[in-house]
């Protein structure tokens, strides 16, 4: 079947899609976007999040006919321009910064994770909130406590540049 | 909550001590870093392999027709395709590439196809049609060891290493404990699932694309398998998903080779997270019995352990597992007496090799439960225990070998015990402290999220109870036992648009611990030019050693370093005539500088046969922790309230990610105390997904207080030390032992489930 | 996974007539598309329910909530009337799955998830609710997680849902489509014990299409708790679960509702234990005396007894927190929020 799909803004179609195929499968193998991550395909790693309509799924348990004509945005889609250091979204930046990255597999998930937490709460969230946010995002490398730090970090920061955007004159 | 110096030591401020960033992080959270499961070729095809359902069962026919008869197909291979060799191990050869007339455990390879689609590969592996006939498993390990009369794994019999210790002759105390404990099978479980790209190439032979810990030990046992000379299977190392021990064996590297020669196109295989738990090898079970000896005051006369350890169907590395818990089974204590007896059995069960820790795990959850038994039986308590039987540098391991460089460990344990604990998580119906965070609110308000089961909410504090747990640990850094252990570095020193650039070159497989940021930073150091490129890892420059025991830092760090100086040496030399001559100049002169040096710690030596003696490790590093933990009695629900931990690691190279080494190793620890288990029942694993088998999430894990020391050892380079495993030996029994503070209970095993404690606890 | 054919359907009419044969609905797919994946689901036809507009939460004339099968368990989970009526069953919803989940995961989905027993899901062993006939491993293997109450010789699977178990506790109704007309099949007794067909998980059969959940007006469900225990901190199915709401005057337990999760192959209503209660003092001593009459009948296997005392202390644990004077809507004390 052919499939349509939103991705990053941009309208793209995959042919000769097998019914059977997950939305993770046609970003990562039919459409070109490997950053959502295949580490367990039953939903329980949170490895392959990604906005779907604007909200936070396991990509690999949506089955690609769901997501027909449907808005996703993968961690691909967060960095904007094409200077990758400058582009960062503020929590891609912190996840460099505070050392939240080892191996990386987990992290465009937990990014897209702590991205929407993020974007969906307007204080800078209580660590307690931020572990609840992510506990269906696994890691095996940090023990997770690098990762609170960034968000900590990230959300931080976009409180600020929003504080800032307030109160700059137009 | 670190307290660890930051400044950098050299006059690049991005050299050694420094908390540079990862140079792969950029491409990491923005998804464009290639992992190796993200590799993707025209024409390439997909693999897949059929494994076997019985965990011991002789084959008595394949029929591959009609998997061959499926449209999109394009071979199906069993071990009468196999080119050449068609066994393969790290260190015996002893594992098919695929079953020759016979499998060994469930989930052992048989047949491999490659097709157009992944699924379609899998419908023809599944459509293979294999006529077993299922034979009696050996899944009793200590049966294997022991009963005479137990069928053989393996011609050779079941006894993979038999290591006794011996020293002394005084079996007698005035204090005596003795206890039983059982560790469960651990899986490293890293997130990237085994996965690798095979191209077939012009010259006859294979480039493969692959997540490894060591790129030249795989090439070693591919290139005969495949019937190629060495030169002929290059290997690079494609992004590593994680390994923790698991990638030391060979997973698909063979099969998608054969597939791909066989085909001519490239050839990718994934595992699946299933197939993930059937493609490595996990933590070796273990049984240990152990007797502590001591005078009255607690000082250790002798101990007598017997540690069994289930390697299941193949070899791996089972040996040199066994080797760590003899050599480190009295843990870091001084102790004159010791008769240790290290078993490595074979059974039908999944084979067992390599993870973080490396056989000193699970003899360091014995004898530091041991230790509180002992503090108990002499009325001390579990600190003072332990710091009047701490090593420090001088000391005569039970092998015989002297502690040669610091080892704090008594003051270690002071600093630890000094740290403030954590404040009692305050509620409603157990309010015993002011609240001096909230002077002007009646009543503190608990947030039920930090107390035992969460966000469950399964209690306000009724029923909760409150432990605190030491854990001691040592483990030995670097390949021990005689093993010619070394790392190769190219360092080239050129002009890159007018200025001096530094490309440093190796093999050594970056698995996520940071290795690429830390061999950088060396140049940095050295060589005092910032602009530095990691090459990626090959095999087009010699073997770096594999990317495990804690080893990398040391070993590739210290080729690095030698390479940078043999690099300074040679533009000391063509300065030599002109002094007054910058690098700039020298470089325009005389061209790039490259300088190739291989890098070998202090050699080590076997263990005797019957004693054990010998000088068989070449560094040991030491960790401990405290464990702080509220444990819902009633329910059986354990909260890990904070867990600290003191680790000496010589020097710091680059303390962000040295924290997140030791963060990471104290969760797998945590989960190996209180959830992670590979369920394995009559050979058959019943758990392989991550529904079932629990990992720590991040509301599992406590926040963690590190301090870190750096004693240099003089041997090491920069007086480093290994520092990836440590923690994961220490957070286990100290989490054990906080639970059972809290509950009085015994806990002779972990994993500790919530029926360990709920069912044994009054209601 | 087996091949199938793909269609969308974009009302219930439409669905339902195509949920004929070998059909299968989809809804967030998050337990159907992993079936699939393992070969233990092996529908013919995948219809795909995601865009039928059965996606609301509405009052009924009587005080309740009529709740579309295709409500996202996050919507649920966070929606004002819910939150306020229901408690415990927020609190459940938000106690499965992770939030990526939950935002795929409807209701019926929900209610129809299959057991998470590993034999079910390993097609290469038998198992009597995959392959009728075939047997039951796990009374004789691994059955450290399954069922203690109403298990059958056939199978002592457990039901995984925690949204079910509040469900069951508050009797809600669900209304079914098919080809025959509407029914309306209420709990618990819409998910079936295992008998001798355990391959049956509920009373629908082949082509129903559940289009809502019904909850009754039940005022005092305002004052209600969904306590669960697993395996580690959160993302882990329910080794036991309790739902319950209490209705306390005087000091005398006027009326409540009790279910328990993890414990039986369907979400179990504990009726020994609300008929002990009802007119009983609200005391520790009648809450324990509750929670063994109904677990007098626990028929516990080796390796789950465990399982016994534990839903007795989490049922006891819960009445006590429900009849605790402390103003229960302090922080942190809302259930999960995520």
């Amino acid at each position: 079947m052919r499939v349509h799909i939103d991705v990053n803004g941009e309208r793209l179609a995959a042919d000769d899609v097998w019914e059977g195929e997950s939305l993770l499968y046609v970003l990562r193998e039919r459409l070109g976007l490997p950053g959502a991550k295949n580490a367990c395909e039953q939903g329980e790693c949170g490895s392959c999040t990604v906005y779907l309509d604007g909200l936070p799924v396991c990509a690999c348990l949506v089955a690609a006919g769901q997501a027909e004509g449907r808005e996703v945005v993968t961690v691909e889609g967060l960095a904007s321009g094409d200077d990758l250091d400058q582009g960062l979204d503020e929590v891609q930046r912190a996840f460099v910064e505070a050392g939240a990255v080892q191996c990386g597999f987990c992290t465009p998930g937990l990014i897209v994770q702590a991205h929407s937490l993020i974007e969906s709460t307007p204080q800078v969230p209580e660590d307690a909130d931020i572990r609840e946010a992510l506990a269906g995002n696994l890691c095996r490398c940090t023990g997770y406590e690098k990762i609170i730090d960034a968000v900590r970090l990230a959300a931080t920061r976009k409180a600020q540049n929003k504080a800032a955007q307030k109160k700059a004159p137009r | 909550m670190t307290s660890i110096q930051t400044e950098p030591r050299s006059g690049s401020r991005s050299g050694v001590g420094a908390s540079v960033p990862r140079p792969d992080g950029t491409l990491k959270v923005t998804g464009e870093f290639a992992y190796s499961s993200d590799l993707w070729l025209d024409g390439m095809l997909w693999g897949a392999t059929l494994r076997s359902p019985h965990p011991s069962a002789w084959i008595r026919s394949i029929d591959i027709g009609p998997a061959l008869a499926m449209p999109g197909v394009f071979a199906v291979l069993t071990h009468e395709d196999v080119p050449g060799e068609k066994f393969y191990g790290l260190e015996h050869r002893d594992q098919p590439v695929l079953a020759v007339d016979q499998v060994r455990y469930q989930g052992e390879p048989v047949a491999l196809v490659a097709a157009d689609h992944p699924e379609t590969a899998r419908r023809a592996a599944a459509a293979i049609i294999v006529a077993y006939e299922p034979r009696e498993a050996v899944v009793d390990p200590r049966r294997a060891a022991f009963d005479p009369s137990c069928p053989p794994v393996h011609p050779h019999g079941n006894l993979v290493r038999h290591q006794p210790v011996r020293v002394g002759d005084r079996f007698q105390a005035e204090v005596v404990v003795t206890g039983e404990y059982e560790v469960g099978m651990q899986d490293q479980a890293f997130l990237g699932p085994e996965s690798g790209l095979a191209v077939p190439a012009e010259d006859g032979g294979v480039d493969l694309f692959i997540a490894t810990q060591w790129l030249h030990v795989d090439q070693d046992q591919v290139a005969p398998c495949l019937g190629l000379p060495k030169e002929k299977v290059r290997l690079s190392l494609a992004g590593v998903g994680g390994a923790f021990g698991a990638r030391e064996d060979l997973s698909m590297q063979i099969h998608a080779s054969m597939l791909a020669l066989r085909t001519g196109r490239p050839v990718k295989i994934v595992y699946g997270r299933e197939e993930s738990f059937f493609g490595h090898v996990h933590r070796h079970p273990a049984w240990m019995r152990y007797e502590h000896g001591a005078t009255a005051d607690g000082r250790l006369v002798y101990v007598r352990a017997e540690i069994l350890l289930d390697g299941g169907a193949y070899c791996s590395t089972s040996r040199a597992v066994v080797g760590n818990a003899a050599s480190l089974g009295v843990g870091p204590y001084e102790v004159d007496n010791v008769r240790i007896d290290a078993y490595g059995v074979y059974t039908n069960n999944p084979p067992c090799g390599a993870m973080r820790g490396f056989g000193a795990v699970q003899a360091c959850y014995a004898y530091e439960s041991q230790m509180d038994r002992l503090a108990e039986a002499c009325g001390l308590s579990p600190v003072e225990i332990r710091i009047r039987n701490a090593v420090s540098q001088g000391s005569r391991l039970a092998t015989g070998q002297v502690v040669d460089s610091p080892a704090p460990l008594a003051g270690m344990l002071r600093e630890l015990a000094a740290m403030p604990l954590p404040g009692s998580t305050v509620t409603r119906r157990s309010i015993t402290e002011p609240s001096s965070a909230k002077p002007s609110s009646a009543e503190p308000v608990p947030d039920l999220r930090s107390l035992p089961g969460g966000v469950s909410q399964t209690t306000h504090g009724e029923g909760v109870r409150r432990g605190v747990g030491y854990g001691v640990g040592i483990k030995n850094i670097c390949f021990s036992e005689g093993f010619d252990d070394y790392s190769t570095a190219r360092v080239r020193v050129e002009l890159l648009g007018g200025e001096p650039h530094v490309l440093v070159h190796t093999a050594a497989a970056e698995v996520g611990q940071g290795l690429i940021t830390v061999k950088a930073q060396i140049a940095r150091t050295e060589l005092g030019i910032d602009k530095v490129t990691v090459a990626p890892a090959d095999t087009s420059v010699g073997s770096a050693g594999s990317s495990s025991a804690s080893r990398q830092s040391y070993v590739t760090g210290g080729a690095v370093k030698a390479a940078c100086e043999a690099v300074r040496e040679r533009l000391d030399s063509l300065r030599a005539g002109d002094p007054e001559l910058g690098l700039v100049e020298l470089l325009e002169r005389f061209g790039p500088v490259e300088e190739t040096r291989e890098y070998r710690h202090r050699p080590t030596f076997p263990m005797d046969p019957v004693t054990g003696q010998g000088d068989s490790h070449t560094q040991l590093a030491l960790c401990v922790h405290r464990a702080v933990v509220d444990v819902d009695v009633e329910l059986g629900l354990v909260k890990v309230v904070e867990l600290a931990a003191v680790q000496d690691v010589g020097r710091i190279l680059n303390p962000v990610a040295l924290e997140g080494q030791i963060h990471g190793g104290t969760a797998q620890g945590l989960g190996l105390a209180l959830m992670e288990e590979i369920q394995v029942r009559d050979g058959r694993v019943l758990n392989p997904s991550f529904t079932d088998y629990l990992i720590p999430t991040i509301l599992d894990m406590p926040p963690m207080r590190l301090s870190i020391l750096e004693n240099p050892d003089p041997h090491a380079p920069y007086g480093l030390r290994g520092a990836g495993e440590p923690p994961t030996l220490s957070s286990t029994p100290a989490v054990a032992a906080a639970v059972r503070a809290a509950t009085g209970l015994e806990l002779p095993r972990v994993p500790i489930r919530p029926e360990d404690i709920a069912l044994a606890a009054p209601s | 996974m087996r091949p199938f054919a793909y269609q969308r359907a974009t009302d219930v009419p439409s669905a339902v007539a195509a949920g004929t044969g070998q059909a299968m609905y989809l809804g967030g797919g998050t337990n159907l598309v992993d079936l699939m994946r393992l070969g233990v689901a092996t529908p013919e036809v995948l219809v795909d329910v995601t865009r039928v507009p059965f996606d609301t939460i509405e009052e009924t004339p009587g005080g309740g909530l009529l709740i579309g099968a295709g409500v996202r368990n996050s919507d649920l989970a966070a929606h004002p009337l819910v939150l306020r009526n229901y408690p415990m069953l927020a609190q459940a919803v938000v106690a499965g799955g992770s939030g990526q989940i939950r935002n795929m995961a409807t209701v019926a989905g929900n209610l129809l998830q299959r057991t998470r027993c590993s034999y079910f899901q390993d097609i290469t062993k038998p198992c009597n609710k995959r392959v009728p006939g075939s047997g039951c491993p796990a009374r004789e293997g691994d059955h450290r997680n399954l069922a203690i109450l109403g298990h059958s010789e056939a199978c002592v699977a457990t039901h995984p849902s925690d949204m079910a178990v509040p469900l069951a506790a508050l009797g809600a109704v669900v209304n079914v489509e098919s080809s025959g007309g509407p029914r309306a099949i209420p709990m618990p007794g819409f998910h079936r014990l295992p008998g001798d067909a355990p391959e049956r998980d509920t009373l629908l059969r082949p082509g129903d299409l559940v289009t809502a959940v019904e909850l009754p007006a039940l005022p005092f469900a305002a004052r209600s708790r969904y306590r669960k225990v697993r395996d580690r901190a959160s993302f882990a199915f329910a080794v036991v679960s309790v739902a319950a709401a209490l209705d306390v005057a005087d000091g005398v337990v006027r009326d409540c509702r009790i279910a328990l999760g993890g414990v039986a192959h369907v979400p179990w209503r504990a009726e020994r234990a609300e008929a002990a209660l009802r007119g009983a003092p609200a005391t520790a001593e009648e809450f324990a005396r509750a929670a063994e009459a109904e677990l007098a009948q626990a028929s516990p296997l080796p390796r789950n007894a465990f399982k016994v005392p534990l839903a007795r202390n989490v049922l006891v644990r819960t009445l006590l927190d429900l009849t605790a004077r402390e103003d229960l809507t302090a922080a942190g004390d809302t259930g999960e929020t995520s």
